[in-house]
């Protein structure tokens, strides 16, 4: 007996899936344990082979043979599709397998199916042995974290397009003259200047420019083009007489109500004394100009004073909501609302230095925590302070005095532009906070030497500095002096790594999420501070320059030689983490609230549900990763 | 050491001795018998197929066994039997005989492959275990007279369930194929009130009256 049955049949299975992806391209040694541990069972048609109410999934199908539909089973749309049918092949449920949760879709055989399955602990072993089925269902959940995306954009595209397209006058939306003809004029000529001046539609007025008629493209066909008639009769003979209307004052609301009510595309916009005024398309409601980067950008820079400023302030939050509506994520939207509130900064920071007598002092304005990081919401408040150095053989402290007194009217300026104050003070006008170089080196050295509770805490948020305005190079002398300490002293990278570790991703073993006393979770405490912790002591650790938690994440792993895909996944669940927040502050209040980092689980969509989950799975897996480095 | 290894000839023995039979039949006998009521479920099938140099009955021999567990209403690969007859004929059946213990038997055709099993036993081991044995060729259509009404030839079910075997005409090739189907009875007996292997044998024994009587 030179080949046993179970070498037979294990070889068989192997065959099999060897004809799908990811198996085929599956390590030998993880295939061949696959089709080993792989069990085959069947699923007569209509029978449910995995539903939510099963609990958590034990077990891991790949679709044998037949026709299995998935379904989602919570509110309706939770992704574009509702239900998805799989076949040879295919199998489910990844997420909730790796996660240890039900299943959120239903699974049911539509023909009769057989299918292979393994058990959940099988499952976590192959992930384990092999890197392509680890990376398969990697991206899988990545491909989750995509939809959610595109899910949550359209939500702010309808909100967007509410609040700016529908309330504005039509009298804005015209973009040009009117172009018309007379009621006499051939149709062959009417038609000449539709395709010359690249129109949908001709409109035919009298002479007063009162509207008659229209004809529009799709009206040729059916009209001119089937009929064949002649087009040297006058297009008043052609065209559709006594068109919709609508007054200069009516909003664009009106005219999209108009256009549903009567199945049209264009409607002519008329002023007080009924001439044509233009014409409005449907597609113009849709693509309205919006404020634009550039715009707000070229105010800012060229605002003369405080109040222009302040409404460029709200401009940012504006466009903001536009940016997530026209479909950029969390990092893009971060850096873009990073960039725009610099610059009203370096505005601010500009004016007031016009009435400061600050030459020949060479000084940095710093921005910490998150605006050091890039990763400023919407309802940051301030975090500041100025580096400077001393010119030799000068007093310090009236030099100081004049720095503070600046740095006081710029806090303020801030202040009215909408960043709050800082209730911990933590601002430049801050003696404490305004200090040559060599005392921040020394208040660091203190902070790296001592790493005593209050001096981790600082760690964490004056650590991730950054200059918005003056002479960076004291920012980067800092920073090096800064890699430097920290790198060489792992005594105090392991009470940080162990101060990172006090909070724990809010993962339950029961239920979903662990949630505070008011059914929320803190989206920034145990959230997004998980990612940004673990991510300061690898930059320190591995002398990352950066103070952005994505690029000192990306950069750490590359010198760490971390797989790019664990990395990406982890950076994706950072950014789903601020996505939400962004959302939350967006959706909830518009200004700053004591809970906008705060999101109730249960009012999420199934999907993001589960992709929060799984963001803070990775968050756990960053946390892991820290805690065996420093063996905690 | 396993009591199986004694039933392995030695090198001057052609035919297994007899305490390595009596030993095999001893260890058979103390195996807890298997309750019949016991749902699918619960119950240990094991699917068993042949493969002879014709199909003859009163001319051909059996050629190899095959046997494949359906333990929890699951096939697992490793979970199976596979042996050519050959100058090891007893060590061969006595290992199917070890592999199937008093779990119902599954086969397809019991006319043929039970006939020539039972005859191979009585040859090389003096003895023949008493178990259910479970006809697919008469339950199949009995079951699912929607998909064939008539006794029909395993390609056809084959066919009629979409099943594919990586070897036909192979013992464990085709068991593989009668294991599914054997899945597939499984499930569908269970509507119909067929939980168990008695309840099965039951359906098996009305339907043979029957096709006797029709």
């Amino acid at each position: 007996m030179t080949v046993t049955a179970p070498e037979m049949l294990v070889g068989a299975s192997t065959d099999f899936l060897k004809r799908f992806s990811p198996f085929n391209r599956m390590e030998p040694d993880a295939l061949h344990f696959l089709a080993h541990r792989a069990a085959l069972a069947f699923h007569p048609r209509g029978s449910e082979i995995l539903t939510p109410e099963m609990g958590q999934a034990r077990h891991f199908f790949i679709i044998q043979r037949g026709k299995v539909q998935s379904r989602q089973t919570g509110p309706a749309s939770v992704t574009e599709y509702s239900s998805m049918t799989m076949g040879p092949g295919e199998c489910f449920p990844i997420g909730a397998v790796s996660a240890s949760r039900p299943s959120t879709n239903a699974y049911v055989a539509v023909e009769d199916s057989f299918c292979f399955q393994i058990t959940a602990d099988d499952f976590m072993q192959l992930m384990q042995m092999s890197p392509v089925f680890h990376l398969f269902c990697t991206q899988y959940i990545a491909s989750l974290l995509n939809q959610s995306r595109q899910q949550l954009q359209s939500t702010f595209s309808q909100r967007a397009a509410e609040q700016q397209t529908m309330t504005t006058p039509l009298a804005q939306l015209i973009k040009r003259e009117p172009i018309f003809v007379g009621p006499d004029c051939s149709a062959r000529m009417a038609l000449e200047k539709m395709a010359e001046s690249g129109i949908g539609c001709m409109v035919i007025a009298d002479d007063a420019q009162r509207p008659l008629g229209i004809l529009t493209q799709s009206d040729l066909l059916r009209r001119l083009l089937l009929p064949g008639v002649d087009l040297s009769l006058p297009i008043s003979e052609v065209m559709t007489a006594n068109p919709h209307q609508l007054p200069c004052s009516a909003s664009a609301y009106d005219a999209a109500l108009e256009m549903a009510t009567h199945a049209i595309r264009h409607l002519l916009v008329v002023d007080s004394d009924g001439q044509l005024q233009g014409v409005v398309s449907e597609r113009d409601l849709f693509s309205l100009q919006r404020i634009s980067l550039r715009q707000i950008r070229a105010g800012i820079e060229s605002a003369a004073d405080i109040e222009s400023l302040r409404r460029a302030s709200q401009d940012i939050r504006q466009l903001a909501l536009n940016l997530i509506a026209q479909g950029i994520g969390a990092e893009q939207l971060t850096q873009f609302i990073s960039a725009l509130n610099d610059a009203l900064t370096r505005r601010i920071i500009g004016l007031a230095l016009e009435h400061h007598e600050l030459y020949g002092i060479d000084f940095a304005w710093v921005a910490f925590g998150s605006e050091g990081r890039h990763e400023q919401t919407l309802s940051t408040d301030q975090d500041n302070g100025i580096i400077w150095t001393c010119p030799e053989l000068q007093d310090a402290q009236p030099l100081r005095l004049r720095l503070i007194t600046f740095a006081r009217e710029v806090n303020d300026n801030l202040a009215a532009c909408g960043f709050p104050l800082c209730k911990g003070n933590i601002m430049a006008s801050n003696p404490d906070l305004c200090l040559t170089l060599d005392e921040w080196r020394g208040r660091f050295g203190s902070w790296i030497r001592e790493p005593d509770p209050q001096a981790l805490l600082n760690a964490s948020i004056f650590f991730d500095f950054r200059v918005l305005y003056g002479n960076e190079r004291l920012g980067d002398h800092l920073r090096a002096w800064l890699n430097k300490s920290a790198k060489s002293n792992s005594a105090f990278q392991r009470m940080m790594a162990s101060n990172a570790l006090q909070v724990a991703p809010p993962l339950g073993r029961i239920r979903d999420f662990v949630v505070d006393d008011d059914g929320t979770v803190d989206l920034k405490k145990s959230g997004a501070r998980l990612f940004v912790d673990v991510a300061r002591i690898l930059a320190l650790r591995t002398g990352v320059e950066s103070s952005s938690t994505v690029q000192r994440l990306r950069r750490a792993a590359t010198k760490m030689g971390v797989p790019n895909e664990e990395v990406a996944a982890i950076i994706d669940g950072f950014h789903f983490i601020q996505l939400l927040r962004l959302r939350s502050q967006h959706l909830d209040t518009e200004h700053d609230d004591a809970n906008d980092n705060k999101v109730n689980p249960e009012t999420l969509n199934e999907l993001d549900r589960r992709i929060l989950k799984e963001a803070f799975r990775q968050a756990r897996k960053l946390q892991l990763r820290l805690k065996l480095d420093y063996q905690l | 050491m396993n009591w199986l290894s004694r039933l392995l000839p030695g090198r001057d023995e052609a035919r297994p001795s007899n305490t390595a039979t009596r030993a095999l039949i001893e260890q058979w006998a103390a195996i807890p018998d298997v309750d019949p009521n016991k749902p699918h479920f619960e119950t240990r099938y094991v699917v068993v197929n042949t493969e002879a140099s014709g199909l003859d009955l009163e001319r051909d021999t059996l050629l190899s066994v095959a046997a494949i567990a359906i333990v929890e209403g699951q096939i697992l690969p490793s979970d199976s039997y596979y042996a050519t007859l050959g100058d090891h004929a007893a060590a061969a059946l006595g290992g199917l005989v070890e592999f199937a213990g008093k779990s119902p038997l599954v086969v397809f055709s019991a006319e043929f492959n039970r006939t020539l099993i039972e005859r191979a036993f009585e040859a090389h081991l003096g003895f023949t275990p008493e178990l259910i044995w479970l006809d697919l060729y008469v339950l199949l259509p009995a079951l699912f007279p929607d998909r064939l009404a008539r006794p029909a030839r395993l390609a056809e079910w084959m066919e009629v369930f979409g099943i594919e075997t990586f070897q036909r005409h192979h013992a464990l090739g085709d068991a593989w194929v009668i294991a599914q189907l054997m899945l597939a009875i499984q499930a569908r007996a269970l509507p119909q009130g067929a939980f168990n292997a008695r309840l099965l044998a039951d359906i098996e024994r009305s339907r043979r009256q029957l096709q006797r009587q029709t």
